[in-house]
């Protein structure tokens, strides 16, 4: 068996008022791509950041194998954030080498790395020029060859395909593949259903902040006694989405009173809207 | 401060230099102008009025003397100061200086200015009647005004030697002896010390605040909106290690400002003078270091406290309308201890946020190290900037700043 390389248990995560996360608990083992999956709000990118060591749970842990807290192992990891987040006044090499320097990588190490991925990404002419007329795809692979670089042990990827177009979203998953099949892991988030079952070994379906299903594609399709990824989706996740007014509520635990005091608490009605005109 | 810390440290500062400096924008906010500032206002604005001047030299001007009888020398003089003029009777007014019926005559520039010459036995009586608003006008109020004291003095003298008194004794009785600037005590050094302690403290608060605005948002804020922050909280340092990064980059760029700029200024100040007026400052040992101390300390406080209030603002333009109107906290400041004397000044002063620290630097520019005022401005100033340095770390560590607009 799969030796476990990130724990995440009894994990909860509180802004304000809102239970962002409610008791998660989740095994993250070698050589699997593991599949976030949850529409919008349903708290993957919480978690990836849990897991990332850039949120602190509100109580439980996430730890690595050797029982450290991962906020004080984060060479262990690579992270694709959704914006990418590349210094556009930066060449694509710099922004991976800026990354790999505050891991303690050698550049002569993280050049050779980025070079073998590049090749794979079709990123080897382009690591000289500035990110700043970079495509959303070519930026992508930059931020992934930016969080391979320093040669990590699990690699977190929050939604790496979108806005891509066809081929660089398959040059993506098929380095993801890749990535596995020499041994790595990955924990991989994404909203679209067809996507993970192609991509991942194993899906996790996040809704409300709350994990409805763990399995591989097959399992989540006996267990729901469903012929299609999309309809054992929909019979997991049959309550209703968490509305707006709680997303509001978690945004305004950071946004401070005073900008409270000035946000309108419901939006004027269409009559009321006419009357004041 | 471990190897790998400072390793990461040295790593954020270098890389928000570079990625910061490369912007051309940059170049000419953090080096061009700072540098040319003082040399363009102090060489190039009075070359400006210097040419307004003898363009203002160089007019004609026409103006009517209303007068019932103008002595010979008076009205040669008018003549070779650049006006045309022609006489005319007094009007029927009470006093000269009431523009009467002649008031429009000058409204609407008919004439530069009127001069009224009364004679009234050996007094004579004058009002000229002008525009304010017309530079015309002034010049030539400004040119009569010249011929007008010139032919005074002429009649004094003549009025003394009448009296068979000798001129200069009795216009000038009382007379210095020898060099005035012989009598000041005070060295070159020092005076030159005194100059640049009215300049440079006022430079320094004010650039220093100014020139750390743009660094401040755009490592902060600016990460925050183009969602790069996220991507650097994932990475293995701490948010103290980010923040002293930041703060490093954010020094080193306001520090090249300031210093330019108070090159340029002394650059210009010296274009200016002769070297006698502004020499190289008289400073002890003591007084170097504990300037370099003071602007050290003064800069901690107030780049970390831009770090933390550009930190905890979601956006570029948020964070520019609270560090804007901030700068009030330095101007007024700044503005108001220059003018506070420091002789026998109390110690309390030295405790002041901002105040204290510019009080400091000049008295040491003045080469004075007192050392009551040195260890009140120090605990102060280290108090003060751990505070901000303190205020800046909360806001590191606040989970939200990893949420982005982008």
């Amino acid at each position: 068996m799969a030796k476990s390389l990130l724990s995440i248990r009894e994990v909860t995560k509180n802004f304000a008022e809102v239970e962002a996360l409610q008791d998660i608990s989740l095994e993250i083992y070698s050589g699997e791509i593991v599949g976030l999956v949850g529409s919008n709000g349903a708290g993957k990118t919480t978690l990836l950041r849990l897991m990332a060591g850039v949120y602190k749970p509100s109580s439980g842990t996430v730890v690595l194998s050797n029982g450290e807290p991962v906020v004080n192992m984060r060479h262990e990891l690579g992270v694709v954030p959704e914006s990418t987040g590349l210094y556009s006044r930066l060449t694509a090499w710099e922004n991976i080498r800026y990354h790999s320097r505050m891991h303690g990588v050698k550049d002569s190490i993280a050049w050779a790395r980025t070079e073998k991925f590049a090749q794979h990404l079709d990123m080897k002419d382009n690591l000289g020029r500035h990110t700043k007329g970079f495509s959303r795809g070519m930026k992508q692979k930059t931020a992934l060859l930016r969080a391979l670089a320093h040669g990590p042990n699990i690699l977190l990827l929050d939604e790496p395909t979108a806005g891509l177009d066809i081929t660089s979203a398959r040059t993506v998953r098929a380095l993801v593949r890749q990535l596995r099949d020499e041994g790595g892991t990955v924990i991989y988030s994404t909203h679209q259903l067809a996507e993970a079952q192609q991509v991942c070994d194993r899906i996790v379906i996040i809704h409300n902040g709350e994990i409805r299903a763990d399995g591989s594609p097959q399992q989540l399709l006996d267990d729901t006694e469903t012929e299609s990824l999309e309809d054992a989706y929909v019979s997991l996740t049959m309550d209703q989405a968490r509305t707006r007014k709680e997303d509001n509520a978690r945004e305004s635990a950071f946004t401070g009173w005073w900008r409270r005091l000035f946000t309108p608490k419901t939006p004027p009605s269409s009559q009321e809207v006419m009357e004041s005109e | 401060m471990s190897e790998g810390s400072f390793r990461r440290v040295r790593s954020i500062a270098k890389k928000e230099v570079v990625e910061f400096t490369r912007d051309w924008r940059t170049i000419i906010a953090i080096i061009v102008i700072p540098l040319l500032m003082f040399p363009l206002l102090f060489i190039l604005f009075p070359v400006l009025l210097e040419s307004e001047a003898a363009e203002l030299d160089a007019l004609e001007l026409s103006i009517v003397i209303q007068t019932d009888g103008l002595p010979e020398n008076l009205a040669d003089n008018i003549s070779t100061s650049g006006m045309n003029y022609t006489i005319e009777s007094l009007p029927d007014t009470t006093y000269l200086s009431e523009p009467g019926q002649d008031l429009e005559r000058v409204r609407n520039s008919s004439t530069d200015a009127i001069l009224r010459f009364e004679s009234n036995d050996d007094i004579w009586g004058y009002a000229i009647l002008h525009l304010s608003t017309s530079e015309r006008s002034n010049e030539a109020r400004n040119r009569i005004l010249n011929v007008l004291n010139e032919w005074e003095n002429s009649e004094i003298k003549e009025r003394i030697e009448q009296g068979g008194l000798d001129v200069n004794e009795t216009l000038d009785p009382l007379r210095w002896d020898g060099e005035i600037s012989a009598g000041d005590v005070a060295t070159t050094g020092e005076q030159s010390g005194m100059i640049l302690s009215l300049f440079i403290p006022l430079v320094l608060a004010i650039w220093t605040y100014s020139s750390a605005i743009q660094p401040s948002i755009d490592m902060t804020a600016g990460e925050r909106e183009r969602g790069t922050l996220e991507a650097l909280l994932c990475l293995p340092c701490t948010r103290m290690e980010l923040l002293f990064g930041k703060w490093l980059a954010v020094a080193t760029i306001t520090g090249v400002g300031v210093l330019l700029q108070i090159f340029g200024l002394l650059f210009a100040i010296g274009y200016l003078a002769s070297s006698s007026f502004i020499g190289v400052p008289q400073l002890s040992i003591a007084s170097i270091l504990l300037i370099v101390l003071a602007i050290m300390l003064f800069a901690i406080m107030v780049v970390a406290f831009e770090l933390a209030l550009a930190m905890r603002s979601h956006s570029v333009k948020e964070a520019g309308s609270i560090l804007a109107p901030a700068l009030m906290l330095i101007l007024f400041p700044a503005l108001f201890t220059q003018v506070i004397n420091l002789d026998g000044i109390e110690g309390f002063w030295f405790a002041i946020p901002v105040v204290n620290i510019l009080l400091a630097l000049r008295e040491l520019l003045m080469n004075r190290v007192i050392t009551e005022h040195v260890i009140i401005w120090a605990v102060s100033s280290i108090v003060y900037a751990s505070l901000a340095a303190y205020y800046a770390s909360k806001q590191f560590s606040r989970e939200d700043i990893v949420t982005s607009l982008s």
